[in-house]
């Protein structure tokens, strides 16, 4: 039986019928190039200080016995997602078929409702200093690539990945990539005890970076004036 | 070292806790003034109360509508066609202009008779509770919050209006013994009640998983455990609950001294915990 518990109305995994889009990530695969999310910067022309995609990478152990890993960041497009039922206007969605967890820019009243609710820290506001993009002072997230995805493509950063760490797909296809990947490995999804049910799914990902506020116990001082810095030039 | 990691920012800052701390004053001063028609001791506050709440009622709406990275549309959220109702976000703008609404009304009946009033007073102070309770349901909706996703903060956020809103009270009653013994009761119970809540929170969250057990040791050390459990917690709650159970607390300076530490403790309070378990979600990679 793989049948999928699924608790709330919206949720649309395993649904016949209906596309749902997912992400694997294959940490053991990522070779921490940050190409992924250069491509993003680019695809969208994300602000310094803010991410819709990100690679956080962390060095563990003592030498000799030493590795660096990666955790490629994003939006989990959760299949039940707390930003939705936060936000007040409606302006965060859900599209049922395909899953994916969307904004309407225009509508956004930036009150910060769906940030709150968010556990992954995956959406932000943007500044309201940009150059070439006039979207500015409403929540921002990843959106799976709507856009490209629409067209028959996959998204900037998996287009991107020269490891081919990143593979999108739909999981309720059983013949898809990600449907192979996630039933003949074991994957991990982050904060799954929050019933989010998120869509982004990791092989080989490591507690150092999965458990919640780890790094509030290792604060490296020169990190910590990184942080002062990017506190003091954060104009929203 | 070597570790790369991206910053990320609360999502809602301190001026979040101002607005629940004036708001809840505001609601707390009109349920004091509605006490008046139903309760002769708290008669010389029906119209001060009243007013200060009204000012209050501004004040909070325009924090709110200023707080939002897009102001101008704070009209959305007024649209019905928009409306997300299970946000409560929603319900708030629901109750707050309902309570505006009632407030006008309210104010028109003050200069007549006694009937006149009663009606209004009923339905706005109805308001006047639920206002609060919903500032508690918007952080305690939040599932994946430590301290924020309990049963208690909107019960706890309700304390804490009321004695914030009596605390003020005070200054307005000018000395009447009937509706500063009156206050005295208000504020000494709501603080024990407030007191039990902030304890228990404390406990539950020390005894939690690991975001709880972490949060808990944020908010109770370094500068959030000043703020917290220094000012919250002791200076602002079991202080004045200690001055208003002695006889020093029948006094005008003690009754004083009391309330200055309630306001203390009340905008303590919240400020830490809106403030405490979201720093905490910034240290998730």
């Amino acid at each position: 039986m793989n049948e999928e518990l699924r608790l709330s109305s919206i949720e649309t995994r395993g649904v016949q019928g209906k596309k749902r889009y997912a992400m694997v990530i294959d940490t053991r695969r990522c070779i921490g190039c940050m190409a992924c999310q250069v491509a993003c910067k680019a695809e969208y022309d994300t602000p310094l200080g803010v991410n819709r995609t990100w690679v956080p990478y962390k060095v563990v152990g003592t030498y000799p016995n030493v590795k660096k890993h990666f955790l490629p960041r994003l939006c989990n497009h959760c299949d039940d997602p707390p930003c939705v039922r936060a936000c007040p206007v409606d302006a965060t969605y859900k599209v049922d078929d395909g899953g994916f967890v969307l904004q309407r820019y225009e509508r956004c009243i930036g009150c910060r409702a769906c940030m709150a609710s968010c556990p992954y820290n995956a959406r932000f506001m943007l500044p309201s200093h940009r150059t070439y993009t006039k979207i500015n002072n409403v929540v921002d997230k990843c959106t799976f690539c709507f856009h490209r995805v629409t067209q028959g493509l996959v998204p900037a950063c998996v287009q991107t990945c020269i490891g081919r760490s990143r593979v999108f797909g739909d999981l309720n296809d059983p013949n898809s990539e990600v449907s192979y990947l996630v039933t003949r490995n074991a994957t991990q999804v982050l904060r799954p005890e929050q019933g989010t049910k998120p869509q982004v799914f990791y092989i080989g990902a490591d507690r150092n970076q999965t458990e919640y506020g780890r790094d509030l116990y290792f604060r490296p001082d020169v990190m910590e004036e990184d942080r002062a810095a990017w506190s003091r030039n954060l104009k929203i | 070292m070597g570790d790369y990691v991206v910053f990320h920012d609360v999502a809602w800052h301190g001026i979040y806790a101002v607005y629940f701390f004036v708001i809840g004053i505001s609601a707390a001063l009109f349920f004091l003034s509605a006490l008046s028609w139903f309760r002769e001791e708290y008669r010389p506050l029906r119209t001060p109360a009243f007013y200060g709440s009204l000012v209050l009622l501004a004040v909070a709406g325009l924090m709110l509508i200023g707080d939002l990275s897009q102001p101008a549309r704070f009209l959305n959220v007024l649209n019905p066609a928009y409306w997300h109702m299970t946000s409560p976000l929603v319900w708030g703008t629901i109750l707050l202009v309902a309570f505006g609404v009632v407030s006008i009304w309210y104010f028109t009946t003050l200069g007549k008779g006694d009937s006149a009033g009663k009606l209004p007073a009923m339905i706005g102070a109805l308001l006047a509770i639920a206002i609060p309770v919903y500032t508690g349901f918007d952080l305690a909706v939040h599932q994946h919050r430590p301290v924020w996703n309990s049963s208690l903060v909107p019960v706890l956020f309700l304390g804490l209006s009321l004695i914030s809103g009596a605390a003020v009270a005070t200054f307005l009653a000018r000395g009447d013994p009937r509706l500063v013994a009156a206050l005295r009761q208000i504020m000494l119970w709501g603080s024990g009640a407030v007191a039990i809540m902030v304890i228990s929170l404390v406990i539950t969250t020390g005894y939690g998983g690991s975001a709880e057990e972490l949060t808990y040791a944020f908010m109770t050390s370094g500068t959030m455990g000043m703020t917290f459990i220094g000012l919250g917690l002791l200076a602002g709650t079991l202080l004045p609950l200690l001055v208003l159970a002695v006889p020093m607390g029948r006094q005008q300076t003690g009754l004083m001294a009391a309330a200055v530490l309630i306001l203390i403790g009340g905008i303590s309070l919240r400020y830490s915990i809106l403030m405490g378990p979201q720093i905490v979600q910034t240290f998730f990679s």
